[in-house]
């Protein structure tokens, strides 16, 4: 393998290797000392897990079959001991179980003896990229939740709150499948990617935040319609009609605490006309085509609104101001042809006025974004 | 509130409400429906309260925010009661007029009164022709009450039927007054109620249930509307009533979230009559039980059929099933379900009060009772109208809705919404009826009524209707589907001016696939405005396909505008208007239009003052590609 100097791994990188055969050991020792770790080693579990505790390593090497304590009793045990050590398994017996046993127990990599050095290094160097992403994501998930905790009411049970909680329990139990993990992980990568099209880039902590705050509020939501599964729809009216769109955080959140699967939401989502799986302006405009509004000019009006607001039916802004509809019917169709902007209707209106209407809804804007 | 435990406890709080507890006689109700707050009512309002104050009648005339009075094109509406004086068009500055003449004074505000032909100014809503012809036995009470008041429906008889439903009659009697009625289904398709109810009664099953289908997605009709904002407990008491006879102990009223006022008024009406014991355990102290959920649709048309809505309701995407099984024996949760319509609910308790009798007197043979639709269009009166089947097209056109406005001529009314069919003049006085609108290729459907004249494009109205199909149809069954794509298809191209010969024959041919194969209602009937359009205005169709010629001149591929420079006065308004400043000119000289700017959105047109009508609509020079929107 070939690598430059400055690539290699810094010397304050702790890496444990616990094997039963001192050959091993020692090839391990050789191998990563020449790429920079600190290697220590131990020659059985319980010894490994000693020495664990005393260097707080990055990545534990283990060999499954010891004297004494197994590899997986080792494996069992090490989150317990640091939730942020990864281990990476070695062993002469490459079966299929082997591999799924030590999987589940959290093992980030599985090499079969015997094995090349670039083998063992390359596991490592992933294993240290993995172990420094956890330490990230645990205190990222411990701030969001002081934040969280700050911002409520002591004694509201929170759900959310331990939902965060469990990501780092998670590895004190072993579980680093850890789901959660990846999930918040998605969720946060979603929310900075809505906040960068939105043109507002936050500060990291500042995402995670709202998106908390997002997942407090559909959580809120769900509460309120008891868990009920077929109250989804409702649910979604709820997010849709506070937040005007659907983001994908609060559609996984919804899936979770229902135990619906997200296809299922998303198929809701895109079936009726309420929804929106994108972010919506500030101002919503809709243009009614109903029968009566199609028979008094209703397509006319909309053709004159979209040419004003140089968007079409279904579009919004690059700015984010205006959101433009065409509705099936308001239900107010004597006053045809009918124009809502942001739920105020206004029937026959011409084109002055909502021009003005238009103007009014962009210094608003304006103003909101000078303010902040 | 004080709950009440039996029928004598709901007749003393009547009587208490009409005697020691009687609110004043004297009223100013401003009509505050969603049509009406939209020509700015709830400001109004306010002005009257302050007004009222101001000048000293606080407490001897009331203010009340009353339900849809259906006059919404002049609205807000303003009725000054006992007198019954009616204002039409009625401005915030007006109130304190109004107060002064009006109430201290007793002198009717001329200018503020409906004119007739003649020039004579009505005083009285009943004199105004556009409800002289009308039987409004369910618009009536939206009247007379604020909908988020449960007080005013009780003191105005509510809860009456009910009561009597509980305590004097058994399930079976009830059933047997609403058969004899033979009141039918007034969401669309005529099912008798009472054989529906019979059915769902007699269905094997401990739990059973009751829902209003307040999916009002009909575009061009809004009495559902309507009545839930301004009158929710009518509709609450007759599902009452239902779940009664029927033995059911759960209702769901499921309304479109697009209304939200109506969702509003339903919330407040359940929350008043659940902390009276008018709903909830042991209703009136008659040892029934029984309580309603509110469910919000989220937008689609296909959702008001019968199975696509209970499965909604179950929280999954509204599509319907195949009806081997009907909903009756088997809907909502597997469960014997029984769906009515708002309006159909709500003729229940006037049923139950008054007997059937008193409903059949009213009606044709087979179509009993009344039933409220809503005018609009091209008409001078548009709103909604209540009238007793078997009334004429041509008296609701023309009595009622004053006929076509502009002096244009008649062209069609379409009734039945999308599964309906267009009517033409030669069947204006065909009887309104359940059986003989289905005899003429259209339908009842849920009420809407809407007037076409002579600048209305028949193959433009039925390629809306297409098009809507198109897009709310659920897409799982393949003849609806597939059908509707491919007529839209050839409409799209008729109109752009590429339709060709034998276009006519199949869209005919498709036509006949949708109302053989398809699955639910919505495809079965989507060929209805078609094959209406096609029967009656073929003309049309051919001029757009071989002449390349929309006679209306609505089609905009087939149309431009241009500026008469004889006629035109110089003066800015159009170029002022046009979004995509395609009008050139100074101003005092004749303006003109740069047509490869123009996108025909018409604004030109519409400003140009009624006096110059210097902007013309003219055949195109040549059919354009179809402009994408």
């Amino acid at each position: 393998m070939v690598q430059t100097e400055a690539a290699k791994a810094p010397t304050n990188v702790d890496v444990l290797v616990i094997d039963d055969e001192e050959s091993v050991r020692e090839s391990c020792r050789h191998t990563l000392d020449l790429e920079g770790y600190r290697t220590h080693l131990a020659p059985d579990g319980l010894g490994g897990l000693k020495l664990a505790e005393e260097t707080r390593p990055r990545v534990a090497v283990v060999d499954l079959r010891m004297p004494g304590l197994s590899g997986i009793e080792v494996l069992e045990r090490l989150p317990a001991i640091d939730a942020r050590i990864v281990p990476v398994v070695i062993t002469g017996f490459g079966t299929v179980d082997n591999a799924v046993a030590s999987m589940k127990l959290g093992a980030f990599e599985f090499i079969t003896k015997p094995f090349e050095p670039a083998q063992l290094v390359d596991a490592v160097r992933r294993g240290v990229a993995r172990s420094l992403g956890r330490e990230h994501a645990m205190a990222t998930a411990e701030r969001a939740s002081a934040a969280a905790t700050a911002a409520r009411a002591p004694e509201e049970p929170d759900v959310i709150l331990k939902g965060l909680e469990a990501l780092s329990e998670g590895y004190a139990l072993g579980l680093t499948a850890s789901n959660l993990v990846e999930e918040l992980r998605q969720l946060e990568a979603e929310a900075k990617h809505h906040a960068e099209t939105l043109g507002q880039i936050k500060k990291r902590e500042k995402v995670i935040g709202d998106l908390v705050a997002d997942l407090r509020f559909v959580d809120a939501i769900i509460q309120k319609h008891d868990f009920r599964k077929n109250a989804l729809i409702q649910i979604l009216l709820d997010i849709q009609s506070k937040k005007h769109w659907l983001p994908r955080h609060a559609l996984m959140w919804v899936s979770r605490r229902l135990n619906v699967p997200l296809s299922r939401i998303y198929e809701i989502a895109n079936f009726y006309e309420a929804f929106s799986l994108t972010p919506q302006g500030a101002h919503l405009i809709q243009v009614c085509l109903g029968t009566a509004c199609h028979v008094r000019g209703g397509p006319l009006l909309l053709k004159q609104v979209s040419a004003v607001l140089g968007i079409g039916a279904g579009q919004t802004d690059p700015k984010g101001i205006f959101t433009l509809k065409s509705v099936n019917c308001l239900g107010c169709c004597a006053l045809a042809p009918v124009v809502t902007v942001d739920g105020r209707y206004y029937g026959n209106p011409d084109l002055r006025q909502l021009r003005e209407l238009f103007q009014a809804c962009e210094a608003e804007v304006a103003t909101e974004v000078a303010a902040s | 509130m004080t709950k009440l435990n039996s029928a004598k406890d709901l007749a003393a709080l009547r009587e208490r409400l009409t005697t020691t507890h009687k609110r004043p006689d004297r009223c100013v109700a401003v009509c505050s429906g969603t049509g009406c707050l939209a020509t700015k009512a709830q400001v109004c309002a306010d002005a009257f309260a302050t007004e009222l104050q101001r000048q000293g009648l606080a407490g001897e005339v009331e203010l009340r925010r009353t339900g849809c009075y259906g006059f919404c094109e002049r609205g807000p509406v303003v009725v000054i009661q006992p007198e019954d004086v009616t204002y039409l068009g009625v401005k915030a500055s007006d109130a304190a007029e109004i107060v002064e003449s009006t109430l201290n004074q007793h002198q009717v505000v001329e200018r503020l009164l409906f004119k007739d032909d003649h020039g004579t100014r009505l005083q009285h809503l009943n004199d105004i022709p556009f409800y002289k012809y009308q039987t409004r036995l369910l618009l009536d009470a939206n009247t007379r009450i604020d909908p988020k008041r449960i007080d005013d429906y009780v003191a105005n008889g509510g809860y009456s039927a009910l009561s009597k439903a509980l305590f004097e009659m058994k399930p079976e009697e009830v059933l047997a007054v609403i058969k004899h009625a033979n009141l039918r289904g007034r969401g669309g398709g005529g099912f008798p109620a009472g054989t529906k109810w019979e059915t769902t009664r007699k269905a094997p099953g401990d739990i059973k249930y009751v829902l209003v289908n307040a999916d009002e997605g009909d575009p061009g009709a809004y009495m559902d509307r309507s009545l839930l904002e301004g009158n929710p407990h009518s509709i609450l008491e007759g599902l009452i009533i239902g779940a009664y006879t029927i033995g059911a102990c759960e209702g769901f009223i499921y309304v479109r979230q697009e209304y939200p006022l109506a969702v509003t008024n339903t919330l407040i009406a359940l929350d008043q009559a659940r902390e009276y014991g008018l709903l909830g355990r042991n209703i009136l102290g008659s040892g029934f039980d029984f309580d309603v959920t509110v469910h919000r649709g989220a937008g689609a048309f296909v959702s008001g059929e019968s199975s696509a809505l209970m499965t909604a309701i179950e929280g999954r995407v509204g599509q319907p099933r195949p009806k081997y099984i009907h909903t009756s024996v088997k809907g909502l949760f597997d469960r014997p379900s029984n769906l009515n319509n708002v309006e159909t609910w709500a003729n229940v308790p006037l049923i139950v009060n008054r007997g059937s009798d008193w409903f059949r007197s009213m009606g044709t043979e087979n179509s009993k009772g009344t039933k409220i639709f809503s005018l609009v269009g091209k008409v001078v009166n548009t709103g909604l109208v209540e009238v007793p089947m078997g009334i004429t097209l041509r008296d609701i056109v023309y009595k009622i809705g004053g006929g076509i406005r502009g002096n244009k001529k008649f062209k069609a009314v379409q009734t039945g919404g999308p599964s309906g069919g267009f009517l033409p003049e030669s069947l204006l006085d065909l009887p309104v009826d359940f059986d003989d609108l289905w005899n003429n290729g259209s339908m009842m459907g849920s009420g809407g009524m809407i007037v076409l004249d002579e600048d209305n494009c028949m193959v433009d109205s039925a390629r809306f209707y297409i098009d809507f199909l198109a897009h709310e149809g659920c897409g799982v069954c393949v003849p609806c589907r597939e059908g509707l794509r491919q007529s839209l298809h050839i409409l799209n191209n008729i109109v752009a001016g590429k339709g060709r010969e034998g276009d006519i024959e199949l869209l005919e041919e498709l036509c006949d696939l949708l109302t053989n194969a398809s699955r639910c209602a919505l495809g079965t009937s989507a060929s209805f405005p078609v094959m209406a359009a096609l029967k009656h205005y073929r003309d049309e169709f051919e001029a757009h396909i071989r002449d390349k010629r929309c006679p209306a001149r609505v089609c905009a591929d087939l149309i431009q505008y241009e500026i008469d420079q004889q006629k035109c006065v110089g003066c800015p308004l159009c170029a002022k208007s046009c979004p995509t400043k395609a009008i050139h000119g100074t101003p005092k000289k004749p303006y003109s239009i740069e047509q490869s700017l123009c996108i025909k959105c018409g604004a030109c047109h519409q400003v140009c003052p009624a006096k110059v009508q210097a902007v013309l609509k003219v055949p195109a020079l040549a059919p354009r590609a179809t402009t994408v929107s």
